[in-house]
């Protein structure tokens, strides 16, 4: 132990001797792996289970039941409001939940300016099947149409600010609500009950509306809406609900295997009904999409964030390339010295650990800058991308590895050098 | 101790092969005080470096104590330089921004010895070669002979066997080297053997023994005969 603190103070005379370019190797380490910090913290996030207790309990039925022929085609994405109905029915889900999203303008008096705000536009069961915290205030007790609305925290304290706004009315699009709820802090990340829109990346909803009311007052969905036949989107309490105006999300939770399987039957079942009924000609094409899976299934990944965390990867090694040769100069600077350590009799081994000496100290100078540089990469990131304001929390996981790659990366940009130096010939630095 | 047999080497470049060193047999015995004279490029580094194992050699073969150095491992050679063998250069060689003491320090380091043992030989060693008062003071700041005495202190602390002395007053005027080579005849008395390269023919004289080199090869005033060596 004497003998290392001995090689790391040996470390640091050789730092002093040459301050500039070794801050310049910290430099663009540091940047080089803050800015791949930053890429992976995005990235692990993008691919975290936001529910990793529940993620196989939650399933997202997909099924062919619209009015065309086709044969080999996939199920539409989203379902009809009489799809809905039929798949309500079942009572194996131990909860379930049809929903879709909207945009809308809400104020508390026709005098005011209005507040866009994002609606989720939904049934009971969504609160508990997503754990979704609850402030104030209570969740619908059923899946009626009501003019009841619930506020997340944000929207209480903006609209209002204050949160404990229960009994209070609001005009939503100019109809007059009433604030039965409001949600407590609550983010899901990525929040995958929207990925068959591609949608996971953005943060939750403002507010949240009953599913009857919002097809009372007409809101068409603001990410996926299709019509198979001759239903008229503006008449979407009328002939939205019959027609195959395709636009709800559905979700259930099945918490067994025996209940998944069961689920799987009904549904099949289902299909066989309708085609006997002749109303849906298309062949059976049954889908029951874990959570887990649902970002790989709908191709989540978006094509962007893989270019760009290729870039970033390209960038790191161009960093460490230049970082090397930085470090290959200082110790070839220093290589009379080393040279002078063998001729005393320092062994490769001791000149090695004299290397790692110089390792550690790097790899903490370095892990110090790039931590600090991925901090504001993932800053400026959440800024540049207000919709990403999420992605900013380090587990001990991904700080580990983080801290395992910044170790390996000040190894390698000592480690060739370190071999030059103790491998050279020896006798001619101590010539001149 | 030290026994060279038809010893060669040769430095091969893209362009040129230079013997440096062509059949050299050489018997050095214990406390003998050897100077090592020649013209330049006649091959007295490249024997000096081979004696120290910092230099590789082509043919021959160098035993030192009865024992070969070839295919020694890299730990080995170490141990057997850092144990056995002192070096002095011309240019002295002190880490410029290392204290005296941690100069001196340096290859007692490498032995494993405790502080308390490492400060014992250092104090020793300093004690000799009269630089007690200056232990802290850095390299720049002591005169060309005070560096040199320092790598002195530096290549005994370890208590060698052999000194190996490549123009160790190359580069100091006359007084200071005049200084050195008391130095190391008091060193040489203790008895230690010293092998010294030098251009000077009056501190070759003062040695106990000559050996010439030109070109390559050994003209010992002591010659050494591998045949009567063998008969022995
Ligand atoms: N690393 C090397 N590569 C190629 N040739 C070398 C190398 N080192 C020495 N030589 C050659 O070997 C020969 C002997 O060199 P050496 O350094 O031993 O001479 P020297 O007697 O010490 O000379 P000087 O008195 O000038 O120091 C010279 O011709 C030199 O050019
Ligand atoms: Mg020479």
């Amino acid at each position: 132990m004497e003998q290392f603190i001995y090689y790391l103070k040996v470390s640091f005379k050789g730092i002093k001797r040459a301050p500039l370019p070794y801050a310049l190797t910290i430099f663009i380490l540091s940047v080089g792996l803050g800015v791949f910090f930053a890429n992976a913290t995005f990235y692990y996030q993008l691919n975290s289970d936001p529910m990793p207790h529940k993620s196989d309990k939650l399933f997202f039925p997909m099924m062919l039941l619209a009015p065309y022929t086709c044969t080999d085609c996939k199920p539409p994405r989203v379902l009809s409001y009489s799809n809905i109905e039929k798949l309500s029915q079942s009572d194996i889900p131990s909860a379930k939940t049809a929903m879709y999203s909207a945009g809308g303008y809400m104020r508390l008096n026709a005098s005011q300016p209005a507040l866009p705000v994002s609606i989720r536009i939904t049934q009971r069961d969504f609160f508990s099947m997503f754990e979704v915290p609850l402030l104030h205030g209570t969740i619908w007790p059923d899946n009626n149409a009501r003019h009841e609305i619930i506020l997340s925290k944000a929207t209480a304290e903006k609209l209002f600010g204050r949160t404990d706004v229960i009994g209070e009315k609001l005009l939503l699009d100019d109809r007059h609500l009433t604030v039965t709820g409001v949600l407590d802090d609550w983010q899901m990340l990525p929040r995958l009950y929207d990925a068959n829109n591609r949608n996971h990346l953005s943060p939750v909803e403002d507010v949240y509306l009953p599913l009857e009311t919002g097809y009372d007052m007409n809101y068409l969905s603001n990410t996926q809406s299709q019509t198979f036949d001759q239903t008229d989107y503006r008449q979407l309490s009328t002939q939205g609900r019959t027609g195959a105006l395709h636009q709800l999300q559905y979700w259930v939770q099945l918490d067994t295997p025996a209940q998944q399987q069961a689920y799987q039957q009904f549904m099949a079942n289902l299909v066989q009904d309708e085609k006997a009924a002749g109303r849906h000609p298309s062949e059976a094409n049954n889908q029951l999409i874990p959570m887990r899976n649902i970002v790989n299934y709908f191709g989540g990944d978006s094509t962007d964030i893989k270019a760009f965390a290729l870039v970033t990867l390209l960038f790191l090694l161009v960093c460490l390339f230049n970082a090397s040769h930085l470090s290959l100069n200082r110790y070839l600077g220093n290589q009379y010295e080393f040279s002078l350590r063998r001729a005393l009799g320092a062994s490769r081994a001791q000149l090695q650990l004299q290397m790692l000496a110089d390792v550690i100290l790097m790899a903490v100078f370095t892990i110090t800058g790039a931590l600090i540089t991925a901090y504001g990469g993932i800053k400026l990131m959440n800024q540049l991308l207000p919709s990403n304001r999420l992605f900013s929390s380090w587990d001990l996981t991904l700080l580990l590895s983080l801290l395992g790659i910044a170790f390996v990366c000040s190894y390698l940009v000592t480690l060739y050098p370190s071999l030059r130096a103790s491998f050279g010939n020896l006798n001619q630095q101590l010539k001149e | 101790m030290i026994t060279l047999t038809n010893l060669g080497k040769v430095f091969r470049t893209e362009l040129i092969e230079t013997h440096a060193l062509r059949e050299v047999n050489l018997q050095v015995n214990e406390g003998e005080f050897a100077a090592l004279t020649g013209p330049s490029g006649s091959g007295k580094s490249t024997l000096l470096n081979i004696l120290g194992t910092l230099e590789s050699f082509d043919s021959g073969d160098y035993q030192l104590d009865g024992k070969s150095v070839k295919g020694l491992s890299d730990a080995a050679l170490s141990k057997l330089r850092n144990e056995k063998i002192g070096f002095i250069f011309q240019s002295f060689n002190l880490i410029k921004d290392f204290s005296i003491y941690d100069n001196i320090e340096l290859p007692l380091r490498y032995r494993g010895l405790n502080a308390a043992a490492r400060k014992q030989r250092i104090e020793q060693a300093l004690e000799l070669v009269g630089l007690h008062a200056r232990r802290d003071y850095l390299p720049g700041q002591l005169s060309g002979g005070q560096q040199q005495r320092v790598a002195i202190a530096r290549a005994i602390a370890g208590e060698p066997r052999i000194l190996l002395a490549d123009e160790p007053t190359g580069n100091l005027d006359s007084l200071m080297a005049r200084q050195v080579m008391e130095l190391l005849e008091q060193i040489n008395q203790q008895g230690c053997t010293i092998l010294m390269v030098t251009h000077d023919p009056d501190q070759a004289r003062r040695a106990g023994r000559n050996i010439q080199i030109i070109d390559g090869q050994l003209h010992d005033s002591t010659m050494y005969d591998p045949l009567a060596a063998q008969s022995a």
